[in-house]
């Protein structure tokens, strides 16, 4: 288990928002923890994934995708704070987030 | 109960302009988008030209797609989008009026253009730039359309195809709207090896604009072209109730496959002229009231030799009188937007009386004696059109146009 301080979590917070300011062609300013992914910046299910293959290189993480799948079904992602929030569970557990479930 | 067909919407790019407008003006004035291959160092390839969009559709396409799903397409697939789009708005159509159920999307593809020329696939997007369904289903998406959306593959005559079914779709009370099109580029190294290989490309490559000449002595194959092209078919009643535009009526078509060769046509145009007689016969329409030929029109030895037989076998001594031209002698052959870029010029023909010209037709050969139009356009009433496209396999199509 990775300890994430609170530097990591500022930094995943900076990457998810860049992300979606990019992608999305909206002000960042426009975006909050709040805001819907799929019905308010009209994003898509494959921005996750590009997500977590950017944080996996970062921090070099072990992880599969089936198991961010596994833990993704029982853990529905719609907000870009809920987003965060399981990138950086990710971060910290890894293969064993389904531990968690 | 059977409803007619009308086309209130249009939209092409191609190498004569981002817009419709820009593409009819330049067709009229007979000017050829044939120029060098930019899209990658044709140096080695003996055929260097072909009618490529102009630079600016990298920063066109923008106005139309969000970066995100511009990400997940080719080329080619914004092409499409963007012909969509502005053939939609060029008929006034809001989809949030209309049962959506009802509103579908068929766009002939032969290939996504997903090539060596084609910049920026990942892993992450490969699936999408390469699925040949793509155009049909983010124009479906970008409507909220519930219809039908899918793609069509008949080579050369894909689009025609596509409007074809979108025809009997509107015909048969399956659909009120119809957005059909067809899109493409094979403009890359590979394919223009092939077609050299196979012999159906000029290597006449100076001067560029020169190349394509079709029904001349001295033609020695196609140029390829890229572009896309889309219309809206609409039923007459959904048209009338909106007061829309009707450019022309959609009145019916042939289609009919050779069972012959992968390549060449049937000979004399048999299968040719059989399918413009079954195009004929499914509307009513006689011989005698076709006023002008948009023809397939290649500038390959064959086609333009046995299209011409077959333009004789079905008119008789009237195919003397039907002018008749090929927009490939100025856009190149769009392959699988072919059908629909020549369906729109026929459209316009009828719509503007005006028929456009077969440019570099300036050594006819003499075997080929009819009214190819050479060169400049001309003022005519036209009151029925028909557009021929054939394809590499056998696929033949024949749409006719007829005065609203």
């Amino acid at each position: 288990m990775a300890l994430v301080t609170e530097r990591i979590k500022t930094e995943v917070k900076e990457i998810v928002y860049d992300f979606f300011a990019d992608e999305c062609e909206v002000n960042k300013s426009e975006i909050s923890d709040q805001t819907n992914i799929i019905n308010d910046l009209d994003g898509d299910s494959l921005m996750f994934l590009e997500l977590i293959e950017i944080f996996k290189k970062k921090y070099a993480l072990e992880i599969e995708l089936k198991t961010i799948g596994k833990y993704a079904i029982k853990n529905p992602v719609e907000t870009i704070g809920q987003l965060i929030d399981m990138q950086i569970l990710i971060i910290e557990h890894e293969n064993r987030i389904l531990e968690l479930v | 109960m059977a409803r007619r067909v009308v086309v209130t919407g249009m939209g092409i790019v191609s190498s004569l302009g981002l817009n419709l407008e820009s593409n009819w003006n330049r067709l009229v004035a007979g000017q050829s988008g044939v120029k060098p291959i930019t899209l990658f160092d044709a140096s080695m390839n003996q055929t260097r030209i072909a009618a490529e969009l102009p630079a600016e559709f990298e920063e066109h396409y923008r106005k139309y797609i969000k970066k995100r799903a511009a990400s997940q397409m080719t080329r080619v697939t914004k092409m499409c989008i963007v012909a969509a789009k502005d053939a939609v708005k060029h008929a006034g159509i809001d989809f949030e009026l209309y049962d959506k159920t009802r509103c579908s999307v068929i766009i002939g593809v032969v290939n996504t253009g997903n090539s060596s020329v084609e910049k920026n696939t990942t892993p992450q997007n490969t699936v999408f730039k390469s699925m040949t369904n793509a155009m049909s289903a983010w124009i479906s998406l970008e409507y909220q359309l519930l219809g039908p959306n899918f793609a069509i593959n008949t080579a050369c005559a894909s689009s025609a195809n596509a409007m074809a079914f979108g025809y009997d779709m509107i015909h048969n009370n399956q659909a009120d709207i119809i957005i059909a099109g067809g899109a493409d580029s094979i403009i890359n190294k590979e394919e223009i090896q092939g077609f050299n290989a196979l012999y159906a490309l000029s290597i006449n490559n100076d001067p560029p604009e020169k190349a394509s000449k079709p029904f001349s002595v001295d033609r020695d194959g196609f140029i390829i072209g890229e572009g896309a092209g889309v219309i809206i078919l609409e039923s007459e009643e959904s048209a009338n109730r909106r007061g829309a535009t009707i450019y022309a009526e959609l009145a019916g078509y042939g289609i009919s496959s050779e069972g012959y060769n992968i390549m060449a046509p049937m000979k004399d145009g048999k299968g040719m002229a059989y399918t413009i007689e079954k195009a004929l016969k499914s509307t009513g329409i006689s011989k005698e009231e076709v006023d002008y030929i948009n023809a397939h029109g290649t500038s390959t030895e064959l086609n333009d030799r046995y299209e011409t037989l077959a333009i004789k076998q079905v008119f008789g001594e009237q195919a003397y009188n039907i002018p008749i031209s090929s927009s490939k002698s100025m856009l190149g052959h769009t392959i699988g937007a072919a059908g629909t870029i020549e369906g729109i010029v026929t459209i316009l023909s009828i719509y503007h009386d005006i028929v456009t010209p077969t440019i570099n037709l300036d050594h006819p050969d003499p075997d080929l004696d009819l009214d190819y139009i050479p060169n400049t356009s001309r003022s005519k009433k036209v009151q029925v059109a028909l557009s021929n496209s054939f394809g590499f396999g056998g696929h033949n199509a024949t749409l006719v146009f007829r005065k609203y």
